[in-house]
């Protein structure tokens, strides 16, 4: 038996001697809510332990006796990147029908029935990046939840007539897709930031899906699917010896087996430093203009990306108080939805984005103004003020980063997942503390570059008060179908 | 010491929290004289802290003219008070005063159509872009949210139904005191600025939400077909030229008969003590001169019978509502209501999911929904399903009347019934996870039905539903004459179709 049991560090912020929250009696509310000050928030992160079972599945627990409730959540190194370029939708699908299609032991139909009598929740999907798979049950039916949830990932059967449903639905699910201007708005953005072929950039068609047999499914799930490939989170009502022992009775005899992944081939198709932006319309007939700018950026482990993720936040991620919506959407009343996003990069590069959404006859101002606060940052040092404002929020509401047990396990599982550091939380925290308006300019010179941005506009170009070739040499786009 | 009586506090809450059927005794109500209703619930998980103030406000006390202005005055409550986002307050005021001025002239001039009077409209449009960047100088921008998220704020928002208007955020609890000057202030004090431009925002939200999208077509058309007399029927965003004719007086007036405190209810769930939080809230909300109670409406949709039937031309693929009338959330039936809508369609084994979507397979996706588009008021139980290439509307439209007429002939079998019940009260333990879900779900009760332990209440309710009231319900109310029917088609001669 080799169990190597690691305890995570108790990392304790600032001071705080219970494990309960601080129950300090509250200063009286009176007065000029600018003026009042408050002692810094204080609490302390619970002991996650973490477990490698013998078959190599790394389990991480933390009991959290508060409801009669137990959650347990997978990840699986799998992924729509690794999935053959002529049958993208082969990873989703092999997680759909991994939930609908029955087990070894019982059919897709009689699991619905019995979970759902139960009122139990049970999800698996496969998404870009990784797997997922979780179980969400009454403790009194843990017995019953884990075993599904284990037969699930490991014996999936994938009854024909549930594939087909599947296929079925997906192939609706793709004719459906021009319905939605941000659906279209936001692959077609992929595909230029990443490139149409490339396995971050592409999507599924008709065609690829059309391709998928039930003996792809076996196969993917069958590559995929082993040990050392999952890591298990359990929160809720147990008690930790209990909990491992159930998981040995329904995971201990899964024998393990290499896994190859495919490399992800390097990103070509954004613009390169030195060439020009790429502007790119797809006309449709809208009222609204659905914009994005953006370029590849840096990954969570690059030295600057803390620096970069405040920047941010002062930009366009802070809801109601950024840049972006001080200016466009409150200023000069030209968006309800606008801001910006970084996209950390786990497996590609990372992403730097802005978004706007305008009426047809304003999609210049409203683009000239991403463009300007995207060069302001590069200009000139935000202010005091800005800094000080982005720390605080940042710092006050670090809290919430911690507020329940699931919060906490599932992000131990994707920093493992995605090979970070466990206090990857409290080193953002720790250099957030010590950011100056000088690191935010020398991070926003070295990594904002909007002057070879790709820009896309999903909108009836007829309606622009002013051409989109005052920004760069324009590309017309065509949908194609079901795309 | 302190090591100590921190073990006894979590052998005690071990022991309270450990089922859910005491949930209701963890609840604390308290009235301010006011008429403000206020309700706690500690849940000390982390030193945090949700709040939820609901107002009895929304689209249903709105009427032709003003429609949109209980969502645009949502959207102005951002907009700070007589001390939050403004650096003068008494200076700003004749300003916003003569900007409105200025823009009921320009509407007064507009509304001739072809007689207005084109030069003096653009004079008077060059005068209220100057009077307007003059306010601009006296507005703190985001000032409220500043405050907010600079201490820790998060999830702040609101939103607009039919019935009621929430605001929200979960925060540090130690910051408090902050909150309930600030919201207390919001409750009281409300100037609203940057009226003018908001209303450009709430334009914008309406061609996001509604003008583009398919299914936003559609509610809004198949809402105005299935009530003629009740404002049901209008749009909570809004009619555009509503939005546009919209004044500022009209806004504050609906602000003075909505938003007093008899109208709102306070819920904080969280790290908390309630004595505290209440002397708290008296001390501050307490403050504010109670205000009589809000109208409620009177408009009644007459009894009528006879299919109705509408249908939107949109360049999407196609889209189904089947809509039948019943009644409001304190009619007996509405519990009636709520087990069908689980029984046809929670879960992949439930009647429409199975039968459309797995066996015929002539849906992509259907959805059964009760207390449609609101609870308070006589409603719509409604059906939704997108039908699933090459089956067309009318083939899913048939199925699901045939579903709907077996519920009429035979008895839902026990099983189903405790299948139901199951997850309603797994529900109730899961609603419990999280201090701002707890806090919407008991704001939301007691400001619906006056009391929040309607969320407990229904439950038992549920409980007692029998096959008999099933069948005597589909057969009452899931009758053609009683049906409102909108689809979604794509515009037969291309109309809308994009160009190469």
């Amino acid at each position: 038996m080799t169990q190597e049991r690691l305890t995570l560090r108790l990392i304790v912020l600032l001071v705080c001697a219970t494990l309960l929250a601080a129950c300090t009696t509250l200063p009286p509310a009176t007065g000029d809510p600018r003026a009042m000050k408050f002692d810094p928030v204080t609490f302390t992160i619970p002991e996650v332990e973490r477990i490698v079972l013998e078959n190599g599945i790394i389990v991480y627990l933390l009991p959290d006796p508060e409801l009669p409730l137990v959650t347990a959540s997978a990840m699986i190194r799998t992924g729509a990147v690794y999935e053959p370029p002529e049958k993208v939708g082969l990873a989703a699908l092999t997680g759909t029908v991994m939930r609908t299609g029955g087990t070894a032991r019982m059919t897709g139909d009689q699991i619905d029935e019995e979970l759902e009598f139960l009122a139990a929740n049970v999800g698996v999907g496969i998404g870009s990046e990784s797997g997922t798979a979780s179980l969400d049950i009454l403790k009194k039916d843990l017995g019953r939840g884990l075993a599904i949830f284990a037969d699930m990932l490991r014996t999936p059967s994938f009854e024909p007539a549930k594939v087909e449903l599947a296929k079925r639905q997906a192939l609706e699910a793709i004719r459906r897709r021009p319905d939605s201007p941000a659906g279209i708005a936001g692959r077609e953005f992929r595909k230029l930031l990443y490139g149409a072929d490339h396995p971050l950039g592409r999507e599924s068609t008709i065609a690829t899906v059309s391709r998928i047999t039930r003996e792809d499914l076996v196969a993917f799930h069958r590559q995929y699917f082993t040990p050392s490939g999952l890591i298990l989170g359990v929160t809720g009502d147990f008690e930790k010896p209990a909990m491992l022992d159930a998981l040995r009775k329904v995971f201990g005899d899964w024998k393990p087996q290499p896994v190859t992944l495919p490399a992800i081939p390097p990103v070509t198709a954004s613009p390169a430093s030195g060439s020009n932006r790429s502007v790119n319309i797809l006309s449709r007939d809208l009222t609204q203009t659905y914009l994005r700018v953006g370029h590849l950026s840096v990954k969570e482990d690059d030295p600057d990306f803390f620096a970069l993720a405040l920047l941010e936040d002062i930009l366009g991620g802070n809801s109601f108080t950024s840049r972006l919506f001080r200016d466009v959407r409150i200023r000069q009343g030209l968006a309800y939805s606008v801001g910006s996003r970084l996209v950390p990069g786990n497996l590609g590069p990372g992403a730097f984005l802005l978004y706007a959404l305008t009426k047809g006859s304003s999609t210049h101002q409203a683009l000239a103004s991403m463009l300007d606060h995207m060069e302001r940052l590069r200009q000139e040092p935000v202010t005091d003020d800005e800094l000080q404002f982005a720390k605080d929020a940042f710092l006050n509401s670090f809290v919430f980063s911690f507020a329940d047990a699931g919060l906490i396990v599932g992000r131990l599982m994707a920093l493992e997942y995605y090979g970070l550091p466990r206090d990857f939380l409290q080193r953002f925290r720790d250099s957030v503390v010590k950011l100056t308006k000088e690191d935010l300019l020398r991070v926003a010179r070295k990594h904002l570059h909007p002057d070879r941005v790709v820009i896309l506009a999903v909108g009836k170009d007829d309606d622009f008060e002013q051409p989109l070739s005052t920004f760069g040499q324009v590309r017309h786009l065509t949908l194609k179908p079901g795309g | 010491m302190p090591q100590r009586i921190v073990v006894l506090l979590s052998l005690i809450l071990l022991a309270s929290l450990a089922s859910a059927a005491n949930l209701e005794e963890r609840v604390v109500e308290h009235r301010l004289a006011n008429g403000l209703t206020l309700l706690l619930m500690e849940r000390h998980q982390a030193p945090v802290v949700a709040v939820n103030l609901t107002y009895r406000v929304g689209g249903v006390y709105e009427h032709n003219g003003i429609t949109g202005v209980a969502h645009l005055y949502e959207h102005m409550a951002f907009k700070g008070t007589r001390t939050i986002g403004v650096t003068d307050a008494e200076k700003e005021k004749p300003v916003l005063e003569e900007l409105d001025r200025l823009a009921e002239a320009i509407m007064a001039e507009k509304i001739k159509g072809p007689a207005a009077d084109q030069t003096r409209l653009a004079a008077l449009r060059k005068r209220f872009t100057e009077v307007e960047a003059q306010a601009q100088q006296f507005v703190v921008s985001a000032e409220l949210a500043t405050l907010y998220q600079r201490n820790g704020g998060v999830g702040l928002n609101a939103t607009t139904g039919k019935d009621v208007t929430r605001y929200f955020l979960s925060f540090p609890s130690n910051r408090l005191p902050l909150w309930a000057a600030v919201e207390s202030d919001r409750m009281a004090n409300g100037v609203l600025r940057e009226f003018y431009k908001e209303k450009k925002v709430v334009l914008e939200e309406r061609r996001q939400r509604t003008d583009n999208s398919p299914s936003g077509r559609l509610h809004e058309a198949f809402a105005a077909a299935a009530f003629l007399a009740h404002p049901y029927g209008q749009p909570v965003i809004g009619w555009p030229s509503d939005l546009e004719a919209l004044s500022r007086t009209e806004t504050a007036a609906f602000f003075q008969t909505y938003y007093g405190p008899v109208n709102a209810v306070l819920a904080v769930v969280g790290d908390i003590k309630p004595k505290e939080v209440i002397a708290l809230v008296e001390n501050t909300f307490g403050k504010i001169p109670a205000r009589p109670p809000a109208p409620p409406v009177l408009t009644t949709e007459p009894p009528y019978a006879g299919e109705r039937r509408v249908e939107v031309e949109f360049p999407a693929e196609s889209q189904l509502l089947i809509g039948y009338h019943k009644p409001s959330a304190s009619h007996p039936d509405d519990d009636v209501f709520d087990v069908l809508e689980s029984l046809l369609s929670e879960g992949r084994t439930s009647r429409l999911y199975k039968r459309l979507v797995q066996e015929k397979q002539l849906a992509a996706s259907i959805e059964a929904f009760s207390d449609y588009p609101g609870a308070q008021y006589p409603n719509l139980f409604v059906i939704s399903a997108t039908p699933r290439a090459p089956h067309t509307i009318a083939e899913v439209e048939q199925t699901v009347y045939e579903e709907l007429d077996r519920l009429k002939r035979e008895p839902v079998s026990p099983h189903e019934l405790q299948k139901i019940l199951n997850q309603v009260d797994a529900a109730q333990v899961r609603a419990l996870r999280s201090n701002s879900g707890m806090a919407s779900r008991l704001a939301y009760f007691q400001a619906i039905s006056g009391d929040w332990r309607e969320t407990f209440k229904r439950r038992d309710r549920i409980a007692k539903v029998t096959p008999d009231d099933i069948r005597r319900v589909a057969a009452q109310y899931f009758t053609k004459n009683n049906r409102v029917v909108a689809t979604l088609v794509k515009p037969e001669d291309g109309a809308g179709k994009d160009k190469p």
